[in-house]
């Protein structure tokens, strides 16, 4: 990201302060992945995966919602190809997240680029797009939000995989509803504008069309493409 | 399914999941984007958080639940509206739980 700090007052922060200010605006993220992660751990180890698997799966993975469909798939007795396909597909989203976040990474070095597309989630996304709207965001903040969301889905996966027995049935706990919360909240902070509540609403609508139209994961990847094309021809 | 067998899927979704994310990331951002396609990306955000509001809350779990019967789709908008006066992420995230219990109870 290009300089574009004249917006605040204080001289330029030095990197491991521009690095804590990310992991600051991620600890929600941090937080809402501990439980999910949890959640995983336990039901991956329900279902055979030793706790160096379940903690090395998301270690390396790190999707949500890609890894509890593949625990589910497994359940289902899927194969190794069929989990791995389906879950692609489920994540086919993060081509577009890639292309819309590639904006803010010019200029970056290949390593560093490819760290964050690593780190790139549902919730990094939106939090990095958000804060590169305000003109407060740069490499080293999307840094630290993408650390302490990793460390929070890897540490939640760990606490889950290890006390697997003591904790029993994680949606006791509402666990279940972390996901579509953060999803909530992200979704209102990036309708900034009468323009964006109306794509909202459409890409919404969409959804839910599509959602019964399509194939069970498609619509996730349809839906906002179909979405961003009619913003785009409309509004010209 | 077998450790092996685990071991190849984590494998798997490891390189998939990369393979996803990186090049559109690497290779648009050194490329001069036409004004289109600019805009186009610029409705990405929103259009996908809505896509999963709605994926989250019509068929949690797999399954369609009648609106009335459904605390995903109240708690979600209780989430929203303490996001939308608060700008606070972990209070509404932190509400929005406590709401979803609640709601689940008195609803089944």
């Amino acid at each position: 990201m290009r300089p574009t700090t004249l917006a605040k007052q204080e001289p330029c922060p030095s990197r491991r302060a521009r690095f804590v200010r990310g992991a600051g605006l991620g600890l929600p993220i941090f937080l809402g992945y501990l439980p999910i992660g949890a959640a995983f751990g336990v039901v991956a180890r329900g279902l055979g995966f030793s706790a160096l698997q379940a903690i090395g799966c998301s270690a390396t993975v790190l999707a949500g919602a890609g890894q509890l469909i593949a625990l589910k798939l497994i359940e289902a007795g899927a194969s190794v190809l069929a989990v791995v396909v389906t879950t692609s597909v489920v994540n086919l989203r993060y081509v577009l997240f890639g292309a819309a976040m590639s904006p803010h990474v010019t200029g970056l070095p290949l390593a560093g680029q490819a760290y964050l597309a690593f780190t790139l989630t549902d919730e990094t996304f939106a939090v990095n797009i958000d804060d590169n709207r305000k003109r407060t965001a740069d490499a080293w903040s999307m840094a630290g939000v993408g650390a302490i969301a990793w460390t929070g889905w890897v540490l939640g996966t760990a606490v889950g995989a290890l006390a697997a027995g003591a904790i029993g049935d994680p949606t006791r706990f509402g666990v279940q509803f972390a996901m579509p919360a953060m999803f909530a909240a992200l979704l209102v902070a990036q309708a900034e504008d009468r323009r964006h509540v109306s794509v909202a609403v459409l890409a919404a609508v969409l959804a839910a069309v599509l959602m019964i139209a399509l194939p069970e994961p498609w619509y996730l990847i349809a839906a906002p493409m179909l979405a961003a094309t009619i913003a785009t021809v409309v509004d010209r | 399914m077998s450790a092996g067998a685990i071991w190849a899927v984590i494998a798997g979704m490891a390189v998939a999941n990369f393979a996803i994310r990186f090049p559109s990331l690497a290779i648009l951002s050194r490329a001069e984007l036409p004004e289109w396609l600019r805009r186009w990306l610029s409705y990405i955000p929103v259009s996908a958080m809505a896509t999963l509001v709605v994926g989250g809350i019509a068929r949690p779990e797999g399954e369609w639940l009648p609106p009335l019967e459904n605390p995903y789709m109240w708690a979600s908008l209780v989430t929203g509206v303490v996001y939308w006066r608060s700008r606070s992420f972990l209070g509404a995230t932190a509400v929005g739980i406590v709401a979803f219990l609640a709601l689940r109870a008195v609803l089944g």
